[in-house]
C-alpha cells in the first residue's frame, strides 16, 4: 500500500523524540475514537488488509507551517477517512508534527463554522449566502460612496493558495484601495 | 534582506542544512515551530555540524544545541557587530568575496569597532567569554548557516537585524554557498506565497512598487484600462500611497488624526480573510477598533476569535470559507518552493472556497467581468486554479515565476519520490528540475534556484549574482537605476559560471542588452523596444540573457549600506520599553514617524514617556508552542491538539516567582504597558531568565479573567480557551515594515 521508500526516513532515527511520539499518538487516537462510535463487527481478512476498499489516495500539502510537509489523504466516497505519512516527500520524508498528523481534523472537526452567520441585536443569526453577500456588498458600496474607497480595510491571508492570494490583491486594487495586508508583518 | 541582497527569500533550503558544518540559530525555535524542518538540522548535527542557539530563552532548540548563549531581547545587532569585529580582527573574513561582491563593507568594519566583547556583554547580557565561544565556533567552521525567524523581525529595529545577519554571513563568504546561507523560517504555510502575491499594502504581485509604471503594467496584465483602474481610487496619489498594515490598521479606526493619512477618512469597515488578528500586539486596541467599525466581515473555516473578543452587537458577518484541503492550488514553502496542494474533499457544509467568495462579491460590486477577464485570457471561460496560476506565471517576472507552471508542479507532485532531499534535484522524468521550482525559475526550461546567489554554477543551473537594480534619487526626485554610488561600483567583479559576459552588469533592458555581446534581430528589437526584463511580455530579453548565461536582473554587489534608509548602516537601538533604561541615552530609538503605513507612530516620545522598567520590571518573551498555530483558532478546535496543550500559562523562573510569593501553579495577573491585563497560571521553569516570563501566543477565548465561550455562535467554540498574550505586549513597530515589537515587552505581575 505504501510506496517503496527510496530515501532514508528521518523518523527512523528520531522517533524517540517526544513531539513525534505525541504526533503518532494523536493519529492513532483519531482512528480509535472514530471506530469506537461504530457498531462492533468482526473484520474479514480482506478488511484487515484494506480497511477502505476502493478508496483513493490524494497527495496534498500540510496547511500548518511553512515547511510544507507532504500528506497522503485517503478518501472514500468523497469522505476523508484516514491520513498517511508521505514517506517519499523530499522535505518531510515521512515526518510529521502533532499538527500535521492531525490535519484530517481541520476538515472534520465538528465545531466548524457551517453557514453564514450575522450578529444582529447582540444575537447570532443564521442567514443565507445571498442575503449575506447582498447585505455586505450594499454596505461596502454605501461606505465607499460616503467616505471613499480608503474607508475599507482588507486583510488577506498567508493561509490561502497563491492563486487565491493573487486574487485577493487584485480584489483590493479593484476596490480602489491599498489598505490590504497579511501575516507577513507579524 | 531584500535591501541587502536583492531578494527577501530564504536563500537555501531545509535539506541543505545537512550540508552545513555549523548552524547558528538566533531568534528562532525550529524544534517547536518547524519540527520537521528541525529534523534536517539534527541530521546535520549527526553529520558533524555544530549547533549554536542564541536566544533569550533556553528553548527546545537550545536543548539540541552544542552551545547556548542567552541574550537580552532586542540586542542581536550588538551581538552581530561584535561577531564581525572579531572576524575581521582575527583575519577570518573572506576578503576576496567582500571585494568582489559587497558594496561598502568597509563602513561596517568601522561601525563594528565600538562593539568590543565587553560592550557586547554589557548590551546583550551574556558574558564576554560566552560571546567569544560563539563567534569562534561559528567563524572557524565552514560552511555556516544562519537561521532566524520572528525573533528577529518583531522589533522596532527588526529590519536592521535582517540586514546585519546577511552582512555578517557575507564577511564569512557564506552566502551563495552549499550548506551556508540565511535561512529565514517563515511562520504560516503560505507566508512566502502571500508575500509573493502581494497581500501587502506597499506592492503589487512580484514586489512591483505601487508607482504609475507598475499600475500601468498590471492594468495590462489584468486587461483593464489604466484610467478605469485609476478611477476606482480616490486619487492617483492614493493609488500610489502604501496602505495600512496588519499591525497599524486599528489606529486608523480609533485615532482620528490618522484620517489625514487615509484620504481624509477613518477606516469604517474590515473585511478579514483567513487572518488571526489577535496575534497583533495590544489586542485590546484591536477590540476597540472592532467595536467602533461600521461593518466587520470575517471569512474563515472556523469562527475567528476576534469575533468574540469584540463587544459589537450588530453588523458583523461570519462567512464560512473552505479549509485549504477542500481547495486546490499552489503553496510556497519557506524555501520558495511552490508545491501543488490537491483538493482532498469538496467543501463541507455551506463553506465556499475563498476565491468563490471574492467572485460573488465582485459580481455584486459590479466589476466581475473586469475582474475575471485576464483569468479567461481570451477564452469563453476559465479553469480554476490553473488559469490563475498561468496568470501569475505571465505577470510576475521580477521573481521569475514564468517557469512555475501548473503542469510542472503537478508532475513534480506525482513524482516527488524522485527528488534528492539534500539537493532537491530531480531524476528520471523530472531530471534536472529542483523540487518546487524554487524561484527565480526564469523559464519553462529553467530548473529553479534551490540556493540563491551561487556563482559556482551557471544561471541555467540556478546560479546568479546579487541584485544590480539599486536606485538612487535622480535630479527630478524620481528613482533611477545606478551603477555606482559615492564613487564605488555597485556591480560585481565576478560572474556566475558560464556567463558569456565577464564581470558585473546592470539589469537587462532593450537598450543595454547588445552591450553584453547579445544580438537581437531587427524584428526582436522592434518587439522589445523600450522594455526591460521586468515588463517584456515577449520574454525575448529574459530568454536571450539566459542563452548567454546572464541573470536577467543583472550581476551586482550586495549592499552593506542602504543609503535610502533611516539607518544607512544597521544600528543598535534600545527597544521602546527597554529593560535597560541606562542604555537608552546611548542607543536611543528613532524620532516619531508620521504617516507610517498611514499611521502616526510614536518612537522617541514613547521611549521617553516614563522610566518604564520602574513600573514594569519584568521582560516578556512570547512564542509558539508545537501543538498550536497562530491564534490557535484551527488547532484549538481539534480535540487531540486541545488535549495535548489545552491551557495557557506563563513560564516563570522560581527565583522571580519567590519575589512575588508565587507558587508553582498559582494564578497571576500580568499587566502590560498599554493597559491590557491577563490572568494566567504561573509554571516554574528554568528555561526563562530570572528577569523574564515566557507566554505562548496561541491562546484566545479568555479575556482579562472572563470566559468568552458564550459569545461564540452555538457549537463553534474551540475545545481549548486561554488568555490572549498579545493583550499585554507593548506598543512599538518596525521603522520600515511596521512589524509590531512584540518581542520586547515589559510587564508587571501580581499574584491573583
Amino acid at each position: 500500500m505504501s510506496p517503496r521508500n527510496s530515501t532514508e526516513l528521518l523518523n527512523s532515527k528520531i522517533g524517540r523524540r517526544s513531539f513525534l511520539k505525541m504526533g503518532a499518538l494523536t493519529s492513532i487516537g483519531a482512528v480509535a475514537v472514530c471506530s469506537a462510535s461504530e457498531p462492533v463487527v468482526k473484520a474479514t481478512p480482506s478488511q484487515l488488509k484494506e480497511a477502505y476498499p476502493g478508496s483513493k489516495k490524494v497527495k496534498t500539502i500540510c496547511t500548518h507551517c511553512s515547511v510544507g510537509c507532504g500528506i497522503i489523504a485517503e478518501v472514500k466516497d468523497g469522505v476523508w477517512v484516514r491520513q498517511e505519512v508521505a514517506q517519499e516527500h523530499p522535505v518531510s520524508l515521512g515526518g510529521h508534527c502533532c499538527k500535521g498528523a492531525d490535519l484530517i481534523d481541520k476538515v472534520r472537526s465538528t465545531n466548524r463554522l457551517r453557514y453564514p452567520t450575522v450578529k444582529k441585536d447582540g444575537v447570532w443569526e443564521r442567514i443565507g449566502w445571498d442575503e449575506a453577500l447582498d447585505s455586505v456588498s450594499a454596505q461596502i458600496q454605501a461606505l465607499q460612496k460616503k467616505y471613499g474607497p480608503d474607508s475599507i480595510m482588507m486583510l488577506g491571508s498567508a493561509k490561502v493558495s497563491n492563486e487565491q492570494s493573487y486574487y485577493i490583491r487584485k480584489f483590493a486594487a479593484f476596490m480602489g484601495t491599498n489598505n490590504i495586508d497579511h501575516q507577513a508583518r507579524i | 534582506m531584500a535591501n541587502t541582497l536583492g531578494y527577501g527569500g530564504m536563500t537555501n533550503h531545509l535539506g541543505d542544512m545537512q550540508n552545513s558544518k555549523v548552524i547558528l540559530i538566533m531568534g528562532a525555535n525550529p524544534a517547536v515551530n518547524h519540527p520537521v524542518g528541525m529534523q534536517h538540522i539534527l541530521k546535520g548535527k549527526e553529520n558533524g555540524a555544530k549547533i549554536i542557539s542564541i536566544d533569550p530563552r533556553y528553548t527546545k532548540t537550545s536543548a539540541h544545541a552544542d552551545l547556548f548563549a542567552r541574550i537580552r531581547t532586542g540586542t542581536d545587532i550588538a551581538f552581530l557587530y561584535g561577531m564581525i569585529r572579531y572576524i575581521v580582527k582575527n583575519n577570518l573574513h573572506d576578503k576576496q568575496y567582500l571585494d568582489e561582491r559587497v558594496f561598502d563593507w568597509e563602513s561596517i568594519v568601522v561601525e563594528a569597532e565600538q562593539y568590543t566583547p565587553d560592550v557586547v556583554a554589557n548590551v546583550c547580557g551574556c558574558t564576554a567569554e560566552k560571546f567569544l565561544e560563539v563567534v569562534k565556533l561559528f567563524a572557524e567552521n565552514s560552511p555556516g548557516c544562519l537561521i532566524w525567524n520572528q525573533g528577529w523581525t518583531q522589533h522596532t529595529i527588526g529590519t536592521s537585524n535582517t540586514r546585519l545577519g546577511p552582512i555578517m554571513q557575507m564577511f564569512l563568504g557564506n552566502i551563495g554557498k552549499v550548506g551556508g546561507g540565511c535561512n529565514i523560517l517563515r511562520g504560516h504555510d503560505n507566508v512566502q506565497g502571500a508575500s509573493d502575491m502581494a497581500n501587502l499594502s506597499d506592492i503589487l504581485p512580484g514586489y512591483y512598487p505601487i508607482n504609475e509604471g507598475s499600475w500601468k503594467y498590471y492594468s495590462g496584465q489584468w486587461q483593464v484600462d489604466y484610467e478605469w483602474l485609476k478611477g476606482r481610487f480616490k486619487t492617483k496619489d492614493m493609488m500610489e500611497k502604501k496602505g495600512f498594515a496588519l499591525s497599524t490598521w486599528p489606529w486608523g479606526v480609533i485615532d482620528d488624526e490618522n484620517a489625514a493619512n487615509n484620504a481624509g477618512t477613518p477606516l469604517k469597515a474590515l473585511i478579514c480573510i483567513g487572518n488571526g488578528i489577535s496575534t497583533i500586539t495590544m489586542t485590546h486596541k484591536t477590540k476597540e477598533a472592532l467595536d467602533k467599525l461600521d461593518l466587520v466581515v470575517f471569512i474563515d473555516p472556523y469562527v475567528n476569535d476576534a469575533a468574540v473578543i469584540t463587544d459589537r452587537t450588530d453588523n458583523m458577518f461570519l462567512l464560512p470559507a473552505a479549509s485549504q484541503v477542500e481547495s486546490s492550488g499552489s503553496v510556497a514553502a519557506t524555501n520558495r518552493s511552490y508545491q501543488w496542494r490537491s483538493q482532498v474533499v469538496k467543501p463541507l457544509y455551506e463553506a465556499k472556497e475563498d476565491h468563490e467568495i471574492l467572485f460573488e462579491f465582485a459580481k455584486r460590486l459590479g466589476f466581475y467581468e473586469e475582474f475575471t477577464r485576464s483569468l479567461k485570457n481570451g477564452k469563453p471561460s476559465y479553469e480554476w486554479p490553473e488559469d490563475a496560476t498561468r496568470e501569475f506565471n505571465r505577470a510576475v517576472k521580477t521573481i521569475g515565476l514564468q517557469g512555475v507552471t501548473p503542469e510542472r508542479m503537478k508532475r513534480q507532485q506525482e513524482n516527488w519520490a524522485l527528488f534528492d532531499p539534500l539537493t532537491l534535484r530531480g531524476s528520471g522524468v523530472v531530471e534536472g528540475e529542483y523540487y518546487g521550482l524554487p524561484w527565480p525559475c526564469w523559464s519553462d526550461k529553467h530548473p529553479g534556484t534551490p540556493i540563491m546567489y551561487r556563482t559556482d554554477v551557471s544561471v541555467m543551473e540556478g546560479g546568479m549574482g546579487f541584485r544590480a537594480g539599486w536606485t538612487d534619487k535622480g535630479p527630478d526626485g524620481k528613482p533611477v537605476v545606478v551603477a555606482e554610488k559615492n564613487g564605488q561600483t555597485l556591480l560585481a567583479v565576478n560572474e556566475p559560471a558560464g556567463s558569456r559576459f565577464k564581470g558585473g552588469h546592470l539589469e537587462i533592458t532593450a537598450d543595454n542588452i547588445e552591450s553584453f555581446g547579445i544580438t537581437l534581430t531587427a524584428e526582436e528589437k522592434e518587439k522589445v523596444k523600450g522594455k526591460n526584463w521586468k515588463n517584456d511580455n515577449t520574454y525575448i530579453l529574459v530568454n536571450k540573457a539566459l542563452e548567454a548565461g546572464l541573470c536577467p536582473y543583472g550581476n551586482g554587489k550586495a549592499r552593506a549600506r542602504a543609503w535610502d534608509w533611516a539607518d544607512q548602516l544597521p544600528k543598535h537601538r534600545e527597544p521602546l520599553h527597554s529593560f535597560r533604561q541606562d542604555l537608552v541615552a546611548k542607543y536611543p530609538t528613532f524620532e516619531d514617524k508620521k504617516d507610517h503605513y498611514r499611521t502616526n507612530i510614536r518612537y522617541a516620545s514613547e521611549q521617553n514617556k516614563q522610566n518604564w522598567v520602574a513600573d514594569f520590571p519584568i521582560n516578556v518573551v512570547t512564542g509558539r508552542i508545537v501543538e498550536h498555530m497562530g491564534t490557535g483558532t484551527e488547532t484549538r478546535a481539534s480535540k487531540y491538539l486541545a488535549e495535548l496543550a489545552g491551557e495557557m500559562y506563563a513560564h516563570i523562573h522560581p527565583t522571580l516567582a519567590k519575589k512575588y510569593g508565587v507558587d508553582n501553579g498559582d494564578m497571576i495577573w500580568v499587566h502590560g504597558t498599554g493597559e491590557g491585563k491577563i490572568k494566567v497560571k504561573a509554571v516554574y521553569s528554568y528555561s526563562v531568565a530570572e528577569t523574564d516570563i515566557f507566554m505562548p501566543q496561541n491562546f484566545s477565548g479568555l479575556w482579562s479573567g472572563k470566559s468568552l465561550v458564550d459569545k461564540y455562535p452555538k457549537g463553534t467554540a474551540p475545545y481549548a480557551l486561554g488568555e490572549n498574550s498579545n493583550q499585554v505586549t507593548s506598543y512599538g513597530y518596525d521603522i520600515v515594515t511596521a512589524c509590531p515589537e512584540t518581542k520586547c515587552t515589559l510587564v508587571r505581575i501580581e499574584k491573583a
